[in-house]
């Protein structure tokens, strides 16, 4: 589970070669939107050749691979056999494109973990099905793409996305399976900050990135707060003193639901290095 | 008979190179770490020309500073689409 995922452009050396340095919790080497046409093959041999020679240790890659309208899956699937990847991300993702991925030969990818792009409307009417398929690790939102699929000007109105961004994290939770909102187009950091207000506020576990620079804010946002910290361990620590799964604290009941809920944020902490020397919150 | 085939760009870290039919073999290498890459680079360039099976070639290859990788990727994609192009 990750808080930030950064798209970069699979033909750029000096942003593959700086992949490390970004501080995002997953990397994302893109050769669909982010590539011309004519580059695809420029994009493919730059991006296996960085990885071969110079991959960076300890750092979750996906790779972004084009769709099968164009037949360029093939061509992809064929150039990363046997990179050291974490996964790919499946553009368009439905459960005919699962199918076309899953059954595609000669790949050595059975391993890989599938993010599937949720950016048509076909998808939301079969997205528990996509959301419990084995091969699937997480949903993420495609905003741009299923904007333009449902003339739904995002611009305008983010609570035009409600519903999608809703539908796409109950589909994910109710498989166990990691969502991942959508990431904001604009390069201003109050735009920014909004977005992944809402991030948080639809449940979504981490956020997509189309610029370096929005990393951090990204990170920050949506890694527990001190306060909430502090709180979390408060509620675990007499919950076990009071070997209870109901009681007061401060005037406020506490049961089950809101420890389960302390400890599911500690362990969040716990994953991006905020407990350092507290061994009691665990 | 093909045209030029131009790979890359001339941003920093990376470098273009270009392909076009020769009667011999001729590697023109033009980098803003001459002094200290001169000789390396085209060491990476001859092997994979080499490996090609490709003699009958113009490269001209300017530098700005790409690794190892990025020279081999960008030769690598030149040689596919100059094949490509000569041998239908």
């Amino acid at each position: 589970m990750a808080r930030s995922y950064l798209f970069i452009p699979g033909n750029v050396p000096r942003m593959l070669q700086n992949m490390d340095v970004y501080d995002a919790d997953v990397i994302i080497i893109d050769l669909e939107d982010a590539i011309a046409i004519e580059e695809k093959d420029e994009a493919r041999f730059l991006t296996c050749e960085f990885l071969r020679a110079h991959r960076p240790e300890n750092l979750p890659i996906l790779i972004r691979i084009n769709s099968d309208e164009d037949s360029l899956m093939r061509a992809d699937l064929m150039a990363i056999k046997g990179l050291d990847i974490t996964g790919i991300v499946l553009p368009k993702t439905s459960l005919a494109q699962l199918e076309r991925f899953t059954s595609m030969k000669p790949t050595n990818t059975t391993d890989l973990e599938i993010y599937g792009l949720i950016e048509t409307p076909e998808a939301f009417f079969e997205l528990d099905k996509i959301a419990k398929h084995p091969r699937i690790k997480g949903l993420m939102l495609g905003g741009e793409d299923l904007s333009t699929h449902t003339n739904i000007d995002k611009s305008l109105d983010e609570i035009a996305f409600h519903m999608p961004k809703s539908l796409l994290n109950f589909a994910a939770k109710a498989a166990q399976k990691e969502a991942i909102d959508t990431p904001v187009s604009s390069l201003d950091d109050a735009a920014l900050i909004q977005g992944i207000k809402q991030t948080k506020t639809f449940g979504f576990d981490g956020k997509l990135a189309i610029h370096p620079n929005q990393v951090p804010l990204i990170n920050t946002h949506l890694a527990p707060s001190k306060t909430a910290i502090h709180e979390a361990r408060r509620i675990i620590i007499a919950h076990e003193k009071k070997g209870s799964m109901r009681f007061s604290l401060d005037g406020k009941m506490i049961d089950k639901p809101i420890i389960q809920r302390a400890q599911k944020l500690l362990d969040k902490a716990h994953r991006y290095g905020l407990l350092a020397g507290d061994a009691h919150a665990l | 008979m093909a045209d030029i085939i131009t790979v890359g760009t001339l941003e920093s870290s990376d470098c273009m190179v270009s392909l076009k039919p020769s009667k011999t073999l001729e590697i023109k290498i033009d980098t803003i770490v001459h002094e200290a890459f001169y000789h390396h680079i085209k060491t990476v360039v001859e092997k994979i020309l080499n490996e090609a099976e490709l003699k009958n070639i113009h490269l001209s290859l300017t530098d700005k500073g790409a690794l190892d990788y990025t020279i081999k990727a960008r030769l690598k994609t030149a040689i596919e689409r100059f094949k490509e192009a000569n041998n239908g």
